[in-house]
This record gives C-alpha cells, sequence and structure tokens, in this order.
C-alpha cells in the first residue's frame, strides 16, 4: 500500500491506496502517527481519503480507531471520506461508520471541515 | 467441482501467498472480482488469528487452504494444526460503542460471519476446521446461442 499526504492549509489529507491489510497496518499506522505528532506543522484537521483504498481488514479498521483516538487527543478534527464499496461494507458492518465522521467524499470532507470541527 | 489447496506455516508473513493464491484461483475460475473481497477478508482474519494465537509459543502451526467452486457456491476451508479454538465461541463485538470504549478484538470473526452465507468450526482429529460458504450472484455469462 502506498500513502500520498497533501496539505491544504491547516489540514491535511492522507491518501492511502491499494490494500490496507495486516501486512500494511504498521506502516500506515505509523504514517498516521507522523502527521498527527511528527515533526511537521501539525494541522487542525486530518481527512484520510480513501477514493483509492480497496480494501480494509480489522487490522485495517484499528489503524482508523486509533487515528481517530489519537487524533482526538491531540485536539485535532478526524474524518474519513470516499469510501468505495469494499471498505464501506467494512465500515457499516463494523459500526465504524457511526463511531468516526465519514464524509462522501474529498469536496464535503474540506467544506465541512472548514466550516467548523466534526 | 472446482478446487485448489496451499499449505503454508502459520505465520502471519504468509499472508500475501494466501491473497495471491486466491486471487489466482479467483481469476482462473471466471468469477466476479468484486466478490473476492469477502473471501479475502475471510482468509486474512482467520490466518491472522492462527498466526498470532493459533500454538504456543515457540511453535509454528500449518495451515490449509482450500478454496473451492460448486455450481454457485464458493467454500473456503481453512484448517491448522494448532491449539484447539473454536473462533465462532468468540463474543461479538460491541459495534455502537463510542470511540473511547472500543476495541477490534473479534472484529475479524464478526465480519467473517456478517459476510459468509455459512461458517462451521469442527474439530477434525488435531485440527481445528473452520468452513466458509457464500453463494455468489453471477453475471449471466453464457454467450447468446446464434
Amino acid at each position: 500500500m502506498n500513502v500520498r499526504l497533501e496539505s491544504l492549509g491547516p489540514v491535511t489529507l492522507v491518501i492511502p491506496q491499494g490494500r490496507l491489510d495486516f501486512a500494511a497496518a504498521a506502516a500506515f499506522q505509523a504514517q498516521i502517527e507522523q502527521v498527527l505528532t511528527g515533526p511537521l506543522a501539525r494541522p487542525v484537521a486530518v481527512i484520510v481519503d480513501c477514493a483509492s483504498l480497496s480494501y480494509v481488514s480489522s487490522a485495517g479498521l484499528r489503524v482508523f480507531l486509533l487515528g481517530a483516538r489519537a487524533a482526538k487527543r491531540a485536539g485535532l478534527s478526524f474524518a474519513v471520506c470516499s469510501l468505495q464499496p469494499a471498505v464501506r461494507d467494512v465500515f457499516d458492518l463494523s459500526g465504524f461508520n457511526r463511531m468516526m465522521t465519514v464524509y462522501a467524499d474529498r469536496g464535503v470532507a474540506l467544506a465541512q471541515t472548514a466550516s467548523g470541527p466534526a | 467441482v472446482n478446487e485448489r489447496r496451499i499449505s503454508v506455516p502459520g505465520q502471519s508473513v504468509q499472508l500475501p501467498v494466501l491473497t495471491q493464491f486466491l486471487q489466482s484461483f479467483w481469476s482462473a475460475a471466471g468469477l466476479p472480482p468484486d466478490e473476492a473481497l469477502s473471501f479475502e477478508l475471510a482468509l486474512e482474519e482467520v490466518f491472522i488469528n492462527v498466526a498470532m494465537h493459533g500454538a504456543p509459543e515457540g511453535s509454528v502451526p500449518l495451515v490449509e487452504v482450500r478454496v473451492a467452486l460448486d455450481d454457485d457456491a464458493v467454500t473456503l476451508t481453512i484448517e491448522d494444526d494448532g491449539s484447539a479454538f473454536d473462533p465462532l465461541l468468540l463474543p461479538a463485538p460491541d459495534v455502537t460503542a463510542s470511540l473511547n470504549e472500543r476495541g477490534v478484538g473479534g472484529m475479524g470473526v464478526f465480519l467473517v460471519r456478517k459476510m459468509m452465507d455459512s461458517i462451521e468450526y469442527r474439530r477434525v482429529g488435531t485440527r481445528n476446521q473452520l468452513r466458509m460458504t457464500k453463494y455468489i450472484a453471477r453475471q449471466v455469462s453464457h454467450a447468446p446461442e446464434r
């Protein structure tokens, strides 16, 4: 799995591409932690754009859970957007779609994030 | 019935080998690609459980995976020679818990149960056997006769 980062002012977009399975989970978790607490300027909001994420397992869900929790502790807003069908199924079945903020697409996510904390 | 099998040591580094095995069965059988993901998830969740918890420290269970297509049903069977363990006895996670109360313990097996049409555990001799079946909605692929 590849992960791209994009900074849009105070918002950092984290863009995972490919499969978030057990093998990919540890590196993805490290990247999210880096964004939340690393040496670079800390964002006000983090949006994980899942438009190119094709697969997530429970090991991947755990990374979203830990990321959302760490963001909350750090006082940042944290959201995901653009869930593709297979990933959406997993979010729906696990209740993660109700537990964290999920936006339909990046445009909505950015608009909502700009207009106030999620 | 179209069936393939593979055996690997129960170590998490083997996961890509198993995913590849399933994907190549899937495309050779001409099954719809979207439907592969629930089986990839089932394979990952069950295999990783065995790899992480399936045997006493210092020993590695042997895992055998079979995948079979019979009419419109795909059956994935995962056997291991580790400690006796029925994953279907794991309590379901609370999917309504809030962010702070959440864990993901038991989530993998819970997702598999939701995605499969049937799932059964048996202890066969010295092996655990988990058998999962799902009916696949296949597009009508018969070419019209002229």
